[in-house]
């Protein structure tokens, strides 16, 4: 039975220091929700028995079938130190014995990693699982990455010790050097990402930050708790002790001395870490699994461990979990580490504040989530939202930063597109009902005060996947949450029967809000796109689509990968465009952006929303950028945060502020679907160089500026070597060594570039790190399995854009072009790429215009400029671009002034 | 000189997509016509005959630009023809009973053309025919055989002459494969259409037996547009549709979703070719989605003489406001993207205009242009909207939809916890009212607030008016400064963008960065030679 009240619970909550909220996570397969268990048989909520098969916390039938996490799940566990010494141990403040643990089991596949973004974002701790054989993933670093970068801190534990002692029969030595590998590269991942504020977090064994164990029997432990069971019989100090019992420690039995030199007259020493620890469990398992009934009974009497009478009949493996189990609980040891050395949300909160909030960090909200103040006006953050049994409604789940949460609250719902000020995105509500969630259960509870998670009804209609909730009138929004994972895979989907669209459409609503990743929109094609992480997220989703979410049949299309357009040099030429009643010009001129600009924007790293002058000083500082461009940054986009700049670099122009707005319309409506396939672009930055307006402002209106804006970015980036980006994963795949031939031979068929490959020491393992194009990834895991036996396990996580192989894809005959044409074939538009002279047929006016400069600002040239003026009107009638081969016969002062004026040098 | 290079000052864009949708061909490629041609090609002895019997005297003639250069030539043909109609009449009347008043009647008669249209060749142009004061309007040229709500018009369709054995070869290679008992519907566009008759008894002899050929109507919501079919809508599906000349696009579409196929038989290209447009009928779709959550609409006329057409604005509008959204009603003439651009308010425009010009197919707009019957199904509301690729052109049958509220009730989850159904808390009593919730946008999988401006006027109207009722005695209602004026208790959807999305509000408006002044302080003074500061110091 579930060993405590709602009641009880209730009461905990209120004394913050006492909560700990913290996340479990891990590389997929390392066992983190079979851990999860011990924790839950614990508490009472599954029976000891079952704990470790049942995994409790995959409450949906697939994940149990597929033996994996899909969904993170939450659940409430009462948890109590008995020990005083346990308390002292505590270095924050804390108020009697009783412990509340808030704890989200997440998958580790990496497709599903914004799962995992969304636990982290009400957490404040995390529990670091790491597989004794496997060692560090790319999923371990990719979560423990996004951990410190949302300022939580990790413990660590080690688990599947028991396949190292069973299946691989390792020495005591060696299991120790792979421990502290394993410790090690955990370190250097932490010191990798440091953060001042959150201070040193490294985990090390002797501080009890990191905990061994086995999840599937059950088990576990930290030093400390070995450290307690030897300080009384050294009689040292249990800290000491702790210290001692890693590391080049030894203990000479010979002088009854410790020493941390590993011999002793020319005689080995055994390190004390595995006198003292691993000794007692390898004879255990020595004993157990050689049927050694005699010993068993011996040992269990040393130890003192009572096994009831059933217990005792077992054998094997049976014998060896239930001893294991109540030798050293793994419940006992998780619980212990967690408490001790977790982060309560009071202590969390006051330098996690700064990160989470986006206002001044002094307003009341702020100093509300730093204080983590019970009394302060409310700040929730809801980071998911997970399905009730009620078809298409949800529980919004989130934490509480600040303030008290109750049922029939009225609150201000924020949806991420809030502005304080504006009524877009905002929204007025009382909360039906607040919940506490219990893995696939619910229980009501009144209120809920800061820093704890819960469930919220009845506010699900008003956010789409996540949002801030609170009471304050001025309060900015919790920080939107970045995923590690984009939706970089799709697929469209159709009814099969043209009556139940409705219903699919309800579908699609309804799985874009389960899950915080996936998208689903109506591209300009008119098919219902579904877009995830990877194929097996998407087919996750789907299937969730077809069976529940629309639960009508469905015809599901190939998937199909989202391409960006970009440019690659910097314009040819001056592009220009004339308004419809030609009045008005625009010059314009694209350049790339750069990639690591480009990755900052849409790290949400430079947004829009910065100060202008604090964002100019990064552009200036990091990436060469004049200042005085970088402050006339007029926007981003598409959707005003894209990875597209539009930046003025006009002089004095008059009314620029005026058409300001038509620009930046016309700018996010090219930039939403660019001139070669309609695609979004990305990377671009787009100069005004120049502006010429009509002088009434009827006739430089929306109407005239809007589609010209347009067009003329159209023609700058057609003029600056456009190309198409796809994106890449990044992937990594574990493989046995005789079956690397195999993945190479995928690999390189598929377009893969490998440029990682290392072993992991002690196993024949290898890693491979390499980039595939995810074009090509579909039907990679199968097509890898059937080349290597089913022996490599690849993991692919979008990486990056690149610059798609292949020419020109401006230029049909090329295999971009074939692409392209593709492309827009699909979409029903017209398969030709539009020329440059169609959307910028207008070089003429452009020399036009140099000449009128020219003559505005020579006097003494009037002989010169008048010859030019016949030859320009020669030559730019005919071809404007042609180099004028005869130089020598401008004068020079004036060949100077043409040559340096870039654009137009290469005009003439 | 610069004039030599740019178009004159304030000249209309080249540009007029609203503009007869098939291409004619291009005037200095066909050559003159001669005289007897003339009276042949635009039937000069039919139409006055016509005119003659009902007595007409004012007659408009309506020419597409592209037959502009006739006008003149058909003029005097008609202006001939009907003289010589009179002095027989004359004659006739003369030998047996010549009256005064008759001798009146058949003074002479008034012809005019008219030149550019205001909308659309394919329309009849009432309004500048009811300028001239015209009794009758003679349409040459192709049309789009809208009913027109004011004149008579006398159609005048101009043939073309058609290689008659090119297209039974081309039907007949066609069809071979499916065999002569094949269903098919001969049509061809106006111009070509008085060659019907001739192709379908050939290919009759030929013994394709099951072989429509329907006469022209003047009705485009027919199951066919503008053909009399006497087939119901289930059989017309196993019909496939042999059209001879390139279909409008409408037309296309209007057909996609009620027959079998269509096969094109196109008079420049000798084969024929199937036309599938279900990629444009997808697009179409994705435009209509896009529109569900946009909450202000811009309803644009584009014609002045379609029967009913002042009828649909109102069904129009009223569609618009039961959906809780906002209307604005333009007028600009011929429609291109600069002019619909000027209205960055109007998240998307609705077409009221014949049927074939009102499809807008151009990529060329900032924001979509649906047609009636499109905005039917996007105000339908994603739980009822069933897109099974029918579409329609004519905003004839467009009903007043009754349109549901998406589901806006008070909801309520019943949540089971362990068996027991909680029921929802009184939410408190407070004075801020809740807000609606928002809509899901299918076009970009993303939450849209207020999509329905004006729904919470309606909701919360009945309070409003009774309170109205009770203070209406009292004073002023005093405005907050800057408040924004509102309609029904709604600020106004057009002054709330203005409000809220325009960086620039005037003049002045690009100074408001400039720094506060700072507090005035006392300079220096004197003269050159040592001036005073503050104090008395010098410097």
């Amino acid at each position: 039975m579930v060993n405590f009240t709602i009641q009880e619970v209730r009461a905990l909550m209120d004394k913050a220091c006492n909560v700990r909220n913290m996340s479990v996570i891990a590389h997929v397969d390392h066992g983190k929700s079979t851990l999860t268990d011990s924790l839950l048989s614990k508490a009472g909520i599954i029976s000891a028995a079952k704990a470790g098969d049942a995994r409790a916390t995959d409450t949906r039938a697939d994940e149990q079938e597929r033996g994996i996490t899909i969904k993170s799940t939450a659940i409430s566990l009462y948890g109590n130190l008995t020990d005083d010494d346990d308390i002292k141990d505590i270095d924050q403040k804390t108020d009697g014995r009783d412990f509340l643990i808030n704890l989200i089991d997440s998958p580790g596949h990496v497709d599903f990693s914004s799962e995992v973004t969304a636990a982290l974002r009400v957490t404040d701790g995390a529990l670091v699982v790491v597989d004794t054989i496997e060692g560090v993933c790319v999923q371990t670093e990719t979560v423990l990455r996004q951990a410190l970068g949302e300022r939580i801190k990790p413990v660590v534990i080690i688990n599947k010790v028991d396949r190292a002692l069973l299946e691989l029969q390792v020495s005591k030595e060696d299991l120790y050097q792979s421990f502290s590998r394993t410790i090690e590269s955990v370190n250097v991942v932490i010191s990798t990402y440091f953060d001042k504020s959150l201070g040193d977090v490294q985990v090390y064994p002797y501080k009890g930050t990191v905990a061994f164990g086995s999840g599937l029997h059950g088990w576990a432990f930290t030093i400390r708790q070995f450290a307690q069971r030897y300080a009384k019989k050294f009689g040292v100090d249990r800290k000491k002790m702790m210290e001692r019992l890693w590391g080049d420690n030894y203990f000479n039995p010979h002088t009854k001395k410790w020493t941390n030199k590993g011999t002793h007259e020319g005689k080995e020493l055994e390190r004390a870490f595995n006198q003292f620890i691993l000794d007692p469990i390898f004879r255990i398992f020595a004993a157990v699994m050689n049927f050694k009934k005699d010993e068993v009974n011996t040992l269990l009497e040393k130890l003192s461990i009572k096994l009831s009478p059933d217990d005792k009949e077992k054998e094997g493996k049976q014998l060896l979990k239930v001893v294991m189990r109540t030798f050293l609980p793994a419940a006992d040891a998780l619980m212990e580490m967690m408490i001790l050395h977790l982060p309560s949300p009071v202590t969390a909160q006051k330098y996690r504040a700064e990160t989470l909030y986006e206002g001044p960090p002094d307003d009341e909200a702020c100093i509300g989530i730093r204080d983590c103040d019970p009394k302060a006006p409310l700040m929730l953050y809801v980071s998911k939202m997970v399905p009730t049994s009620d078809k298409g409604r949800f529980y919004a789940f989130g934490r509480v930063f600040a303030g008290t949460v109750r049922s029939g609250l009225k609150v201000r719902i924020q949806g991420p597109n809030y502005t304080p000020g504006k009524k877009e995105d905002l929204f007025i509500k009382a909360i039906q009902r607040t919940v506490l969630m219990m893995g696939g259960k619910v229980d009501p509870i009144d209120d809920v005060p800061a820093g704890n998670i819960l469930g919220l009804v009845g506010i699900d209609q008003f956010l789409l996947k996540s949002g801030t909730l609170t009471t304050s009138e001025t309060a900015h929004n919790l920080k939107v949450m970045k995923f590690s994972v984009s939706p970089v895979v799709q697929r469209s989907v159709e009814v099969k029967n043209a009556q139940d669209l409705p219903k699919l459409v309800e579908g699609l609503k309804r799985l874009s809000k389960s899950d915080p990743c996936v998208l689903t929109f109506i591209n300009e094609s008119g098919e219902h796109v579904v877009a995830g992480a990877g194929e097996l997220h998407l087919e996750i989703c789907l299937k969730d689509l077809e069976e529940d979410h629309a639960g009508v049949p469905l015809r599901i299309s190939d998937p199909v990968v989202a391409y960006r357009e970009t440019v690659t040099a910097k314009s040819s030429i001056t592009a220009l465009s004339k308004s419809p009643n030609k009045h008005n010009r625009l010059y314009m001129i694209a350049e790339p952006l750069g990639e690591e600009v480009s990755n900052e924007i849409e790290a949400g790293k430079i947004t829009p929303r910065d100060d202008f002058k604090a964002r100019a000083r990064v552009l200036a500082d990091d990436h060469g950028w004049d200042v005085t461009d970088a402050r006339k940054i007029w926007c981003f986009g598409p959707d005003t945060n894209g990875a597209n700049l539009l930046v003025d670099q006009t002089k004095a122009v008059q009314y620029l502020s005026e058409i300001k707005d038509s620009c930046i319309s016309g700018f996010q409506w090219a930039t939403g679907s660019g001139p070669i396939a309609e695609e979004p672009m990305r990377s671009c930055r787009f100069n005004i160089m120049d502006v010429t307006l009509h002088a009434d402002s009827i006739h430089r209106g929306t109407g005239q500026l809007m589609p010209t804006t347009r067009r003329v970015l159209y023609a700058s980036a057609l003029l600056a070597e456009p190309g198409l980006l796809e994106p890449i994963f990044l992937v990594e795949i574990q493989v046995p060594e005789n079956a690397m031939g195999g993945v190479y031979g995928v690999l390189t068929r598929r377009r893969g570039h490998v440029f990682g490959e290392e072993q992991r020491p002690g196993t024949p393992l290898f890693t491979i790190k390499a980039y595939l194009p995810v074009m090509e990834s579909f039907g990679f895991n199968a097509d890898l399995r059937s080349h290597t036996g089913g022996q490599a396990f690849p993991q692919s996580v979008f990486d990056h854009w690149e610059i798609l192989p292949g020419g020109s894809p401006i230029d049909a005959t090329t295999k971009n072009g074939v692409i392209v044409q593709e492309l827009r074939k699909r979409k029903g538009i017209k398969v030709e790429v539009p020329d440059v002279s169609n959307v910028n047929p207008l070089h003429v006016p452009l020399c036009n215009h140099i000449l009128t400069f020219v003559l505005s600002t020579t006097t003494s040239y009037k002989r010169i400029v008048s010859f030019l003026i016949d030859f320009f009107k020669l030559r730019c009638t005919s071809v404007a671009t042609r180099h004028v081969t005869s130089g020598s016969q401008i004068s020079r002062p004036f060949h100077a002034m043409i040559t340096n004026h870039g654009p137009v040098a290469s005009l003439v | 000189m610069a004039s030599l290079y740019s178009a004159p000052v304030l000249s209309t864009p080249e540009t007029h997509i609203f503009e007869d949708p098939t291409t004619l061909i291009a005037p200095s490629l066909s050559p003159r016509y001669t005289d007897a041609e003339i009276y042949t090609i635009y039937e000069v002895e039919r139409t006055a005959q016509e005119i003659t019997t009902s007595g007409w005297r004012t007659v408009a003639l309506q020419f597409p630009d592209s037959m502009l250069r006739d006008a003149t030539r058909v003029f005097e043909a008609l202006e001939n023809t009907l003289a010589e109609l009179r002095a027989n009449k004359l004659n006739h009347d003369g030998a047996f009973a010549s009256s005064p008043s008759v001798k009146q009647l058949d003074s002479q008669h008034k012809l005019c053309i008219l030149g550019d249209t205001s909308y659309g060749a394919c329309c009849v142009d009432e309004i500048a025919a009811e300028h001239a004061d015209a009794e009758v309007v003679v349409h040459y040229g192709r049309s789009c055989l809208s009913p027109t709500a004011r004149l008579p018009v006398i159609y005048v369709f101009t043939s073309r002459p058609l290689d008659l054995d090119n297209v039974i070869q081309s039907f007949e290679s066609t069809y071979k494969e499916r065999g002569k008992e094949e269903k098919i519907v001969l049509v061809a566009d106006i111009v070509y259409n008085s060659h019907i008759s001739e192709v379908s008894a050939k290919l009759k002899e030929l013994g394709w037996s099951n072989l429509l050929a329907p006469e022209v109507i003047h009705d485009p919501a027919s199951l066919l547009p503008n053909r009399k079919i006497e087939v119901t809508t289930e059989e017309l599906k196993d019909y496939s549709v042999f059209h001879i000349s390139d279909p409008p696009p409408a037309l296309l579409l209007t057909l996609n979703s009620r027959v079998k196929d269509l096969q094109t038989y196109a008079t420049s290209f000798p084969a024929a070719q199937q036309t599938n447009s279900a990629m444009t009928l997808r697009r179409r779709y994705a435009l209509l989605t896009s529109l569900s959550t946009n909450p202000i609409f811009g309803i644009l006329i584009n014609t002045l003489s379609v029967r009913n057409y002042l009828e649909t604005v109102t069904t129009v509008k009223e569609m618009i406001e039961k959906a809780g959204k906002k209307s604005y009603t333009f007028v600009v003439g011929k429609v291109n993207a600069a002019k619909i651009a000027n209205f960055s308010e109007i998240g998307g425009w609705v077409v009221i205009g014949c049927w074939e010009s009102s499809l807008i197919e151009s990529t060329e707009f900032y924001r979509p242009i649906v047609t009636p019957f499109e905005l039917q199904l996007t105000l339908q509301g994603d739980s009822e909207r069933i897109w099974g690729g029918e579409w329609r052109g004519y905003f004839g049958h467009l009903d007043a939809l009754v349109i549901k509220a998406p589901v806006s009730e008070e909801e309520t989850i019943d949540v089971e916890v362990n068996g027991d159904k909680i029921v929802p808390l009184e939410a408190d009593e407070d004075s801020e009212e809740e807000s609606a919730p928002p809509e899901y946008d299918l076009r970009t999988g993303r939450y849209v607030s207020h999509s329905r401006p004006l729904r919470t006027a309606a909701q919360s109207m009945p309070t409003a008016g009774a309170k109205s009722t009770e203070d209406s005695t009292q004073t002023l209602v005093r405005r907050a400064k800057m408040d924004l004026a509102t309609v029904n208790g709604v600020v106004s959807p057009g002054a709330e963008y203005l409000k809220t999305q325009r960086t620039w509000t005037g003049l002045g408006s690009d100074f408001q960065d400039v720094e506060t002044s700072q507090d005035i302080e006392e300079g220096r003074s004197g003269i050159a030679r040592g001036y005073t500061v503050r104090d008395n110091e010098r410097t």
